[in-house]
């Protein structure tokens, strides 16, 4: 591999006597042979690969044809598990809570993680990395933590209402997670706050590599703070930004642990989300083909969101 | 571009090659439709040689030193014999059984759920023997009362529950779900405990009058078990069997669903609940009504935890209906199954009848667990509330009052009744709709059951 590559790259160097006296190989024989050693060696990992996600998926997009228990015979259903996510009104609502919670796992903690950096780009402080940290720690921290410390935040004795009582607005306290309007976006909120650090850091780290160049000459051309943030910040930030979008929508389309444990999709089905719908119907109840097509549904949507983000991001 | 092709196809083939690769339906990984029942059986395990058997249960805490305490008798009778114990957390055994028997090295005999969600779907795909030929042996259709029987029973084409051959045993004890009360705050309001529902109104406004919360409650998970106890008291026993056992002829109007939940519904709304009930959580509501915070408790039995020194101040009673009969939402705590895949069924079966034996019940009223099956069971003198729920457990057997766990109707009850409860509450539901809920939520699954 080595010598090939040494040849067709560095055409500069004396060729050996042996290959000048040979005549050049064909581009496409060689081209094959690197693909085939190159498959050889990755042909272990493929193996595994195709065997823990490859042939596990492959059986999800079969079992989500089929009504079957776990246990017995299955029953050919053809589409009718997808179909639920339209007929069914419960699972139905399940996509616009999602869709509620993307904008609190994804679009809110992206404007702050920008705005904090824009903020901290202009200038350099003292002690900043011990900010950052600060900000950062939620996402160390185990989701179900996260999600204890808030079920206690949000109880109806909790911290948050102290807060609302001690300022005069006792009229507002209510047990949030309990509350049919308030428990989404609650849950919502956890969800910016565990994001935003990770957005502002990355952001941050983002803007060092701006060249600085860019700055001085747009203060030169007399841009203010605002101009300077859509004119170079921004575009500096495009991998960036890509990136914490896939991941934070990702993320939200997926949520479990934080549901599960606060509200189990309650009160009535106000917090239900497709994860938690599916957990319920592959392991609660016998619905082992309905859960296979809610896992594929989001499997499929979240690549989507991949595949588009990443077109966006790097078409100039 | 023509790469982009390239791997798309690549990807696309090795895709289809593993759907193929993976068979052509799923299932079938046990003997479907075939659950195996020796003709021959026997209930003399003496020659059976040396015999080890595993043994699955979700039992922690007191619960697994009943069981503990059983395994040691039953080894003592049987010298050759050897239970090999593993008990894992309940909701993990139920999610995970069906694998662990379709396994050559899975256990001989496990505690299963009732109802379809697990016992149903196991017996369904031959995962669990057909125990009626030990039914017989053993005579456990004259000892075991038919309402408690039945829960055990599917038909051999399985479209119906609560009737035809038995695929699981109950045990010497039960959870029944009962209304606790406080001894001490009753008598200090000059109240005696309620016996109807009828006494249970009057003693409810009287509390409420005095300025206490009258019911320990929090609705924000496990929430059904005021429903399910106002239900057994209005409604018809046969009817609201037939109703979980699947009976289409039975319908939602028959077993009092909007009566119950209408009394539920009006107790919210009368501020029998504590404040922000709405937000509470179940082992919050526990430990707020073991504090003294409210006068009464419908509960499972065995749930409380209450130690010995707790057990002087609690009281637990079973609503009678308003003919006079008892009637209780109660179950033994698990369906004890034998796999299909044991080579010594026979011994197996002989374990399954040391745990319905009157023994097994005294043990369970030494732990101070509820005992059933067994008449006789002296229950220690210290322990009050369980001589209280030991003796409505006794009248359940000897009237067969016994009805069974509603969410046993479909697999999706449970959530049904929860998210209608917490909607009821809220004021964006009417008993009305909980029950047309509840009607659909068992049409749509018994409409799957072909």
């Amino acid at each position: 591999m080595l010598s090939t590559d040494e040849k067709t790259t560095a055409p500069h160097r004396p060729a050996p006597v042996v290959t000048a006296s040979t005549p050049p190989r064909r581009p496409g024989g060689l081209a094959r042979r690197r693909r085939l050693t190159g498959l050889a060696l990755a042909a272990i990992p493929l193996a595994l690969y195709g065997a823990v996600v490859l042939i596990p998926l492959a059986q999800s997009v079969r079992y989500s044809f089929y009504s079957w228990d776990g246990v017995g015979a299955a029953t050919w259903v053809g589409l009718r598990n997808y179909a639920s996510f339209a007929t069914d009104p419960v699972l139905r609502s399940t996509v616009g809570h999602v869709l509620v919670l993307v904008v609190f796992f994804s679009v809110l903690p992206i404007v702050l993680g920008l705005l904090s950096a824009a903020l901290l780009a202009r200038g350099r402080s003292r002690g900043m990395a011990v900010y950052r940290w600060i900000f950062f720690l939620p996402q160390v921290l185990t989701s179900v933590v996260v999600a204890l410390v808030f079920r206690r935040i949000y109880a109806l004795d909790g911290p948050l209402n102290s807060v609302l009582q001690a300022v005069g607005l006792g009229s507002l306290a209510r047990a949030w997670l309990a509350d049919f309007t308030w428990a989404l976006p609650a849950l919502g909120l956890v969800g910016t706050w565990a994001t935003f650090g990770f957005c502002m850091v990355l952001f941050i780290s983002g803007t060092t590599a701006i060249n600085p160049e860019l700055y001085e000459a747009a203060r030169m051309d007399g841009a203010g703070p605002v101009r300077e943030f859509f004119c170079v910040t921004l575009p500096g930030l495009r991998g960036q930004v890509a990136i914490a979008v896939t991941l934070t929508v990702t993320a939200s389309l997926r949520t479990f642990d934080l549901v599960w444990v606060t509200t189990r999709g309650g009160p009535g089905t106000s917090t239900l989300t497709p994860a938690v719908a599916l957990y319920r119907a592959a392991f609660q109840n016998p619905q082992v083909g309905l859960a296979a097509a809610i896992g594929v549904t989001m499997a499929v949507l979240c690549l989507l969101i991949a595949v588009v983000v990443t077109r966006t991001a790097e078409r100039d | 571009m023509r790469l982009g092709i390239l791997r798309s196809t690549a990807v696309a083939s090795v895709l289809g090659i593993a759907v193929l690769a993976s068979g052509c339906a799923p299932g079938g990984g046990g003997t479907t439709g075939q659950n195996p029942s020796p003709s021959t059986v026997s209930t003399d395990i003496s020659g059976s040689g040396p015999v080890t058997l595993e043994l699955t249960d979700f039992w922690a805490g007191v619960e697994g030193e009943w069981i503990e305490a059983v395994i040691d008798d039953f080894e003592k009778k049987h010298p050759d014999v050897t239970i090999e114990r593993t008990t894992e957390e309940w909701g993990q055994l139920n999610s995970t059984l069906n694998l662990k028997l379709q396994s050559d090295d899975g256990p001989d005999i496990a505690s299963a759920n009732n109802g379809w969600q697990s016992l149903g779907t196991l017996a369904r795909g031959g995962l669990v023997r057909n125990l009626d030929p030990y039914v017989e042996a053993y005579g456990w259709g004259e000892t075991v009362p038919p309402t408690i029987a039945r829960q055990n029973q599917f038909s051999t084409d399985f479209t119906t529950m609560g009737t035809g051959s038995w695929f699981g045993t109950p045990m010497a004890r039960t959870a029944l779900i009962g209304l606790y009360y406080n001894i001490d705050e009753l008598k200090a309001l000059g109240l005696q405990p309620p016996t109807t529902l009828a006494e249970l109104e009057s003693a409810a406004a009287a509390v409420k009058a005095a300025g206490k919360t009258v019911f320990a409650y929090g609705s924000l998970d496990g929430v059904t078990a005021p429903l399910l106890g106002v239900q057994a008291a209005l409604a018809d026993k046969t009817a609201l069997g037939s109703y979980v056992y699947g009976d289409t002829s039975v319908k939602v109007s028959d077993i009092a669903v909007a009566e119950a939940a209408k009394v539920v519904g009006d107790w919210a709304s009368k501020g029998y609940f504590p404040e922000g009930y709405n937000g509470i959580d179940y082992n919050t509501a526990i430990a707020n009504f073991k504090a003294g915070q409210g006068v009464f408790r419908w509960e499972y039995t065995g749930s409380l935890g209450l130690d010995a020194e707790q057990q002087k101040h609690f009281g637990y009673t079973q609503l009678a209906q308003s003919s006079g009969s008892v009637v209780a939402v109660g179950a033994a705590p698990a369906a004890m199954v034998i796999s299909s895949r044991s080579e010594h069924p026979d011994v197996a079966a002989a374990f399954l009848d040391a745990m319905m034996s009157p023994e097994a019940g005294q043990r369970a009223a030494d732990l101070g667990l509820v005992p059933a099956l067994a008449p006789d069971a002296t229950l220690p003198a210290t322990s009050g509330t369980l001589v209280e729920e030991a003796n409505a457990a006794k009248t359940l057997d000897k009237d067969d009052g016994y009805v069974p766990y509603f969410d046993w109707s479909s697999p999706t009850m449970f959530d049904t009744l929860t998210q209608q409860l917490q909607l009821l509450y809220a004021g964006k539901s009417t008993p009305q709709t909980l029950a047309e809920a509840v009607e659909q939520d068992r049409s749509a699954f018994l409409a799957g059951q072909g």
